[in-house]
């Protein structure tokens, strides 16, 4: 924990790196399109090694139907749509959570966190049961437009687009015009 | 081997663009349907401008086949996409 809660001074200390790979890894953020770079980089090499492209909703599925399937032996999105198993998409999505928190980790931006740093506090005050509540509920419906849509940002927008799927180009407008409403609506005041 | 250790890495590719992109923080997930912040954007337009041309090149050169794994159905796409953007304009994720 003493790592985790290095002072800001000490950690610039710490690191005199004249080289410049160490400088990109430890920065806490890159321009988005240097790291979308690298992600279409990622996806592109995804389909050459593994003929497969990632994608992370579906990874929650697969895992949730050891408990769907035994809830109800005759769900038809269980038995046939996204049966359990560790699947590939599993695997990946373990890997995602390690890369991310390597990233964290090597630029000293990881904390255990309980309430998102900015913004979230100024629209629905300090209670901390407030952001669970809705992380849960927004993780819910999100999950459950992506069972519909057949995939997420990263399986059906991301993975889709690149590869020019129609059902990516229908997707993503739908994503943000609701979006952009519940935006508007959350934040009324300051949109 | 091919089931385990190729996801992972790649896996830690993804996970390591999203988190230096900024992709694990609320307000940049919300502040992209509040127009402010067009970071979610960049990075997905980068992704996909940069992924488009690897992946055609590579069908082109006769490496891979497409794996479009979600098949079209308008108004499924269209409407779980309206679902989904209400959960991720609200949980920030």
């Amino acid at each position: 924990m003493s790592v985790l809660s290095t002072p800001k001074d000490e950690v610039a200390e710490k690191q005199p790196h004249s080289n410049w790979l160490m400088t990109q890894i430890r920065k806490p953020e890159w321009s988005p399109y240097a790291a979308g770079t690298m992600l279409g980089i990622t996806v592109a090499l995804s389909l050459l090694l593994a003929g497969q492209m990632p994608g992370s909703s579906g990874s929650f599925e697969n895992l949730i139907a050891f408990l769907g399937s035994k809830l109800d032996a005759n769900n038809i999105y269980f038995r046939f749509i996204m049966p359990a198993g560790i699947t590939w998409q599993v695997w990946l999505m373990l890997g995602v959570f390690l890369g991310a928190f390597a990233s964290a980790w090597l630029s000293h931006d990881f904390r255990w966190r309980k309430m998102p740093d900015k913004q979230w506090i100024s629209v629905f005050g300090s209670a901390r049961w407030k952001r669970w509540l809705i992380a849960f509920i927004g993780g819910a419906i999100l999950e459950i437009g992506a069972g519909i849509a057949g995939g997420c940002t990263s399986g059906l927008a991301i993975s889709g687009g690149v590869q020019l799927a129609p059902a990516a180009f229908l997707f993503i407008p739908g994503m943000f015009i609701s979006g952009i409403i519940t935006a508007a609506i959350i934040y009324r005041k300051n949109f | 081997m091919s089931t385990v250790v190729i996801p992972l890495i790649i896996g830690l590719a993804f996970g390591w663009s999203l988190h230096k992109a900024g992709m694990t923080r609320y307000h940049k997930i919300v502040n992209l349907f509040r127009l402010t912040d067009l970071a979610v954007l960049k990075f997905m337009m980068a992704a996909m401008v940069v992924g488009v041309g690897l992946i055609y090149a590579f069908v082109g050169f006769g490496w891979v086949t497409l794996a479009i794994s979600t098949p079209v159905y308008v108004l499924g796409n269209f409407v779980g996409g309206l679902v989904f953007g209400v959960g991720m304009a609200g949980a920030g994720f």
